[in-house]
């Protein structure tokens, strides 16, 4: 028994030694560290330091879904375009929201040399994707300033929470609106557009809200996959549907002198 | 959550119980007998719990196994605590008697569904959402395995246990070969779930 004991210990020890790193939890298990937490944070610290011109151009995509290979051809082809500021991914990052996808994801995006800001989307909220995204990403909803442009990232997936009627909130929407000096115009990006999904409850406020101060240049959003640019308010404020990844389309915005021009890009 | 995590405690004190119960019942034959689990299982990873608790069955001489595992996950290793139950059945195809001692198993082939604890977890569609509006359930995953199993006679002539096993499962689950398919950049290490343990037998 006695040498039949050592070589089991000997040979479970060499097993345990190499296949560390397969051994799986739970498929809810979150431990995120280093450049998978705070990400959003990590990338406007970068964003707000470097060089800044007259002209911002963003590239969009959104709706990664299970097109994880075609995130990484976005990433590729992103990083030979010489004038791009930064990038948005409009949210369903994660199809299951498994704390596992999210870090397949972010593997991808880790390897923009531009900064980039992920948005949430409904189905980066399913199971605990809301603790995941909190950890890797920060808050649902934020804005910045870039450019005398304020940027506004708005979670509208209502239906996550239940249509609870604060979903959207429009409360804080509109105080990042109110006309101040430190920007002229406004960019407001979301994952859901109105439709099944966003609170219908909150449907007119939101387009009110867009259009109290007349200061919003562009609303971008995903969650439909296809891309058009549409105008659903009386006061014309363009709305620009981004390409879901697996289209393997890309869609550019540049804002010059707060006027949009929107191109879009094979990868 | 609270009620749950409550449950499971209970769950995991049945465990015990049971097994206590089952190495007295050795000595005396009581018309309740073959409701003892056959064996006792403590798990290390495999994807359902950072240590899982399992009682189980054998049918069919000793060919399948049906166990049920209690899993914990504690936090500090994951952001927040997860417990979950798992429903495992193993057809174990190939038994090489070493030795009067050992006995090798090396192919096992296993079936699970794993539920996780949390109303995070739904396994119906919350009412609040249209019908069919998503496909899977976060709250209970199916997924499938292939391991090996030896058997030994350790403890036997001190204890009422008949033996001791150590076992090795490798396996994935629906939900990480679903985002597999089609993105070849994904490593196939990624939807590994691995996992060890010991089981003792009655």
């Amino acid at each position: 028994m006695g040498t039949t004991f050592k070589i089991i210990l000997l040979f479970s020890t060499m097993f345990l030694i190499s296949c560390e790193g397969l051994f799986d939890y739970s498929p809810y298990q979150i431990d995120f560290e280093g450049e998978n937490k705070g990400v959003n944070a990590t990338n406007l610290d970068r964003l707000l330091k470097a060089n800044q011109s007259d002209t911002i151009t963003i590239a969009f995509t959104g709706d990664t879904h299970n097109y994880f290979d075609e995130l990484g051809y976005f990433v590729d082809k992103v990083n030979t375009f010489p004038n791009i500021d930064f990038v948005i991914h409009v949210g369903d990052f994660a199809d299951f929201g498994l704390p596992k996808q999210y870090l397949w994801g972010n593997g991808y995006l880790l390897n923009l040399e531009v900064p980039y800001l992920v948005l949430i989307g409904n189905h980066d909220l399913v199971g605990n994707g809301l603790e995941a995204y909190k950890e890797m990403f920060g808050d649902f909803d934020f804005s910045f300033v870039y450019q005398d442009i304020k940027f506004v990232f708005l979670n509208t997936n209502s239906l996550e929470f239940a249509y609870n009627g604060n979903v959207p909130n429009l409360d804080w929407l509109s105080q990042q609106l109110f006309p101040s000096d430190d920007f002229s115009k406004a960019v407001v990006v979301f994952h859901m557009p109105p439709g099944i999904g966003f609170d219908p409850e909150l449907e007119l406020g939101f387009y009110q809200t867009l259009s109290a101060h007349n200061n919003v240049i562009m609303a971008v959003h995903g969650h439909q996959h296809h891309h058009e640019v549409y105008y659903p308010t009386a006061d014309s404020i363009p709305f620009v549907n981004v390409y879901g990844v697996e289209h393997r389309m890309m869609t550019i915005v540049k804002i010059y002198q707060d006027k949009i021009y929107v191109e879009n890009e094979a990868f | 959550m609270w009620k749950m995590r409550h449950f499971s405690h209970w769950f995991l004190l049945l465990c015990i119980l049971i097994f206590i119960n089952n190495t007295q019942a050795q000595s005396r034959v009581g018309r309740y007998d073959w409701l003892l689990p056959d064996y006792v299982k403590l798990q290390y990873a495999g994807g359902i719990g950072f240590l899982s608790a399992g009682v189980g069955y054998t049918f069919v001489h000793q060919r399948i196994d049906a166990t049920f595992f209690y899993g914990y996950v504690p936090n500090g290793i994951a952001i927040d605590d997860l417990s979950s139950l798992s429903l495992q059945f193993t057809a174990k195809l190939i038994r090489i008697r070493l030795s009067e001692n050992y006995q090798l198993l090396p192919l096992n082939f296993g079936w699970f569904i794993h539920h996780t604890f949390g109303s995070d977890y739904w396994i119906k569609l919350p009412s609040h959402y249209p019908p069919e509006y998503y496909w899977w359930s976060p709250g209970r995953n199916a997924g499938i395995f292939i391991g090996g199993e030896l058997k030994t006679k350790w403890l036997a002539r001190k204890t009422p246990a008949s033996g001791i096993a150590i076992y090795a499962r490798i396996g994935t689950r629906g939900l990480y070969l679903a985002s597999k398919v089609g993105n070849s950049s994904i490593p196939i290490t990624d939807i590994i779930e691995l996992g060890f343990g010991i089981a003792l037998y009655r």
